[in-house]
């Protein structure tokens, strides 16, 4: 509990230090919350190409509207922006990429540079397995993506952001109610669309 | 709780979505009951599946950079409202007006500006690696072109339209990192000059990969460039040629497919290059295990760039008949005929600038296409087949004669397919090929008619049959012609389908439905008999006048052992038209064994009927007798000797 508290006061210095003009606090900010804010966005978009211009647009919010955050959570208010701007993205479709055909799986940086594809778990590099992992989580990329843009949003905030409902009904801007159904039918639509492991 | 737990339930308790009354009521449900944690563990198990994209993405430092970058670029002007000062309004109009012309003359916009820059950087770090290893002195005009300065970018980036130079550019970028991807743009009709830019450099490894190592290396088809449909109408059968352009890496490639919601045979499937053979090896079709409706080719290239590929394949869905129509001149001894064919297309898939064949002939096939389509993994053993619901797919495009897409709508796309295109003929050994003028597009769903040929003025006979035994008492109308010279057809062979018959009904020239049938392949120089369905206005009538026995025979015992049957019939027949008729009278006598007299010409049919020809004038009546004596028991002997 004191951590967080501290770790709050941090976040709401952070924030005051770039009101007040020091650069090197809105750098501290992206490092601090862009790998869970990055996160979400590559579950929202269909690549993580989209996802990084998605990235970009949050913070670029975050940085001109930083005068409006009341507190005292920075990372409820910051996925608020980046919900707002996935849902805009989305909506409008004008970043929407095919996915890059660039990239190959390293074996010995699984988790590296990829989405859509394979981040393994384990470094055994056997190939059927891998393939067989490869093709699940494709599975599983698709099933989410095939989910309506707030029932994934409700999703991908209370299952991988492990927000809590009424921290998600807060970034979402609706009631818990409201949230625990759209949960409650993305997870219906999941369970007859996800791979058995 | 008495009644287990359903789905729904066990979901909101395992998320915790429900109140916590009801929680702890399920709580409590589940302690006592194993059948529904049974049911809640593989609920569990299902939804484990979803910490497969758990892993968070870190965020490299270049995009950590760039965000704060962005951040320091200097924030939003301070908005004035131009209703305050109208000088202002007009000033600030007429420069959006300059600009957006600049602009649209330009053809350019920020995304575009961006994206080739984000392309450029990545590709200048591409072509640094490249330039390390084969030196600086023979870069081509699209690698010098990256290797200018990086500060100029944004700069090329405005003045560059998607040109030629650009889309080679983009190619070599992915050739060099080595993947495999469908190209776009004018490079797409480059496939010679693009198979030449990558001249191999690095051994290609012996042994193939088991498998993609991730869905990112796969490809899949890009768009066909051309396709060619044999379409059989004897079996539901579509041979599929397409052409697509393939770019390649030097090296192994896989090429992934799918087939989900179309009818296509997945075990007929055939790929093969149209260029560069001897250096392109299709090395296998693999069926990954546990993905259906998903193939995916092993291909072993020397080469890197563009290849064009024909892949061909069996489908159902995709059918086409023949239809005609006839309309006969006033005096009915001439007809103008219109053939017509209907393409049908309830394939799943959208045919697009299709050359069309359409074969006639039958065709002896192992397996229906459908059913092969519809099993649950290739190389499956064939599954029924749902009757139903193929029947409703196949009538979709046809009701009652007329098409479906008539109904939506889409009659108007019809009439310009009316224009006669010019459908080309020839034989093959068993089958007859039908070539339809230029390129079709049949979208999934969608029905086309296209005129197939148009003959005037085919001399025509009006005939009238009568035949109790098939027929019943009603005389039977028939229009009859010849697929010959003479009657201004014999071309080609006529293939199977429905005539519908109309006549002029009045001087303004409207039309009157006369009849229609089905008609059988008629090859050249054979005879047509149409059978238009009864005729009202021909009435034929056999009356029994007399009956009587006689030349009894008696075997040993007395009993009677053979005799004659002897019945005078008088035939009445009415015509009411207003035109002269042919008329056939046919009776049949129920043994092979009779003698005939009659003062009306006749012919003996076969071995059972005797036929009479006789024509009648407009609006008259005839009447002719016949006596039949038929020769039963030992009497046949008599007559056969």
């Amino acid at each position: 509990m004191e951590l967080i508290a501290s770790m709050e006061n941090t976040d709401k210095s952070l924030i005051d230090a770039h009101r007040q003009g020091d650069p090197a606090a809105f750098g501290e900010l992206v490092r601090r919350y862009g790998d869970s804010v990055l996160g979400y966005l590559i579950r929202m978009s269909r690549n993580r190409e989209q996802a990084e211009d998605l990235f970009q647009e949050t913070f670029k919010r975050v940085h001109e509207k930083a005068h409006t955050f009341r507190g005292p959570q920075i990372k409820g208010w910051l996925f608020k922006v980046a919900t707002n701007v996935a849902l805009d993205g989305i909506r409008r479709g004008k970043r929407f990429k095919t996915v890059s055909l660039n990239q190959q799986l390293d074996c010995d940086n699984p988790n590296g540079e990829q989405f859509g594809a394979v981040a393994l778990a384990d470094n055994s590099c056997n190939p059927s397995e891998q393939a067989l992992k490869a093709e699940q989580t494709e599975q599983v990329r698709r099933a989410i993506q095939s989910l309506p843009e707030r029932q994934r949003a409700t999703l991908v905030l209370a299952y991988y952001q492990q927000l809590s409902y009424p921290d998600v009904a807060e970034v979402m801007g609706c009631s818990v109610g409201t949230v625990k159904t759209q949960m409650f039918r993305a997870l219906k639509t999941l369970a007859n669309k996800l791979p058995e492991i | 709780m008495e009644n287990h737990l359903t789905e729904n339930e066990l979901i909101e308790y395992r998320f915790e979505l429900s109140s916590q009354e009801q929680q702890s009521v399920c709580s409590e449900h589940l302690a006592g009951c194993a059948e529904c944690r049974e049911r809640l563990d593989k609920l569990n198990k299902k939804f484990d599946a979803l910490d497969l994209l758990r892993e968070d993405a870190p965020v490299s430092k270049e995009l950590i950079s760039q965000v704060t970058a962005q951040a320091k670029q200097p924030g939003r002007q301070k908005f004035v409202p131009f209703y305050k000062s109208p000088w202002m309004g007009a000033v600030a109009a007429a420069l959006v007006a300059g600009f957006v012309l600049l602009m649209s003359n330009l053809n350019t916009d920020k995304s575009t500006q961006r994206q080739f820059a984000k392309g450029l950087q990545q590709e200048d770090r591409i072509v640094s690696k490249d330039s390390r290893a084969k030196g600086q002195a023979d870069t081509d005009p699209p690698t010098r072109m990256l290797a200018q300065d990086t500060d100029s970018k944004i700069e090329m980036a405005r003045a560059t339209r998607p040109t030629q130079a650009e889309a080679t550019t983009r190619i070599v970028a992915k050739e060099t990192s080595g993947m495999i991807a469908p190209t776009k743009g004018p490079a797409r009709d480059n496939a010679v000059v693009e198979t030449a830019i990558a001249p191999a450099s690095e051994p290609i490894p012996e042994k193939p990969p088991f498998a993609p190592a991730s869905a990112i290396e796969l490809v899949t088809l890009p768009r066909r460039d051309k396709v060619q449909l044999t379409i059989y109408n004897s079996a539901d059968l579509t041979l599929v040629r397409e052409r697509r352009n393939l770019t390649l890496k030097k090296g192994w490639n896989w090429l992934q497919f799918m087939w989900a919601n179309t009818l296509i045979d997945p075990t007929s499937l055939s790929l093969e290059p149209l260029q560069q053979a001897e250096k392109i090896d299709i090395q296998q079709l693999v069926f990954p295990a546990r993905l259906r409706e998903l193939g995916r080719w092993l291909i072993r290239s020397e080469i890197s760039g563009q290849v064009p590929f024909e892949i061909t394949y069996f489908t159902s869905g995709l059918s086409w008949r023949a239809f005609y129509m006839g309309t006969l001149s006033r005096d009915e001894k001439t007809m103008k005929m219109q053939g017509y064919v209907r393409l049908g297309n309830n394939s799943g898939e959208d045919y697009e600038n299709a050359q069309t064949r359409l074969i006639v002939g039958q065709v002896h096939i192992l397996d229906e296409i459908a059913q092969l389509a519809r099993r649950q993994y290739p190389y499956d053993r064939p599954g029924m087949i749902e009757h139903d619901e193929y029947a409703f797919k196949k009538d979709v495009s046809i009701t009652n004669g007329e098409y479906k897409t008539e109904t939506l709508g889409r009659r108007q796309n019809w009439f310009a397919d009316l224009k006669a295109k010019e459908i080309k003929k020839e034989g093959l050994s068993e089958y007859f090929l039908y070539t339809i003028e230029g390129t079709e597009t049949i979208p999934n769903e969608w029905g086309k008619r296209l005129l197939s040929f148009e003959a005037e003025d085919i001399a025509v006979e009006s005939l009238y049959k009568y035949e109790e035994q098939q027929w019943g008492n009603q005389a039977i109308r028939f229009v009859k012609f010849a697929n010959d010279d003479k009657h201004n057809l014999g071309q080609t062979p006529i293939p199977n389908g429905n005539v519908k018959i109309y006549s002029h009904a009045d001087e303004q020239g409207y039309l009157s439905y006369v009849g229609g049938t089905a008609i059988k392949y008629i090859p050249v120089d054979e005879e047509v008999e149409l059978n238009l369905g009864p005729a009202r206005l021909v009435k034929i009538e056999p009356k029994l006048m007399d009956f009587k026995t006689g030349n009894y025979r008696f075997d040993n015992r007395g009993n009677i052992a053979g005799w004659d049957e002897i019945r005078t019939w008088k035939i009445e027949i009415t015509n009411t038209r207003t035109l002269p008729i042919q008329l056939e009278i046919t009776r049949g006598f129920g043994t092979a064994y009779w003698m005939l007299q009659s003062e009306s010409p006749y012919e003996k049919h076969d071995a059972r009927h005797a036929r009479f020809m006789m024509e009648l004038e407009p609006r008259s009546k005839q009447a002719f007798e016949y006596t039949i004596r038929t020769y039963h028991g030992t009497r046949e002997e008599s007559l056969r000797q």
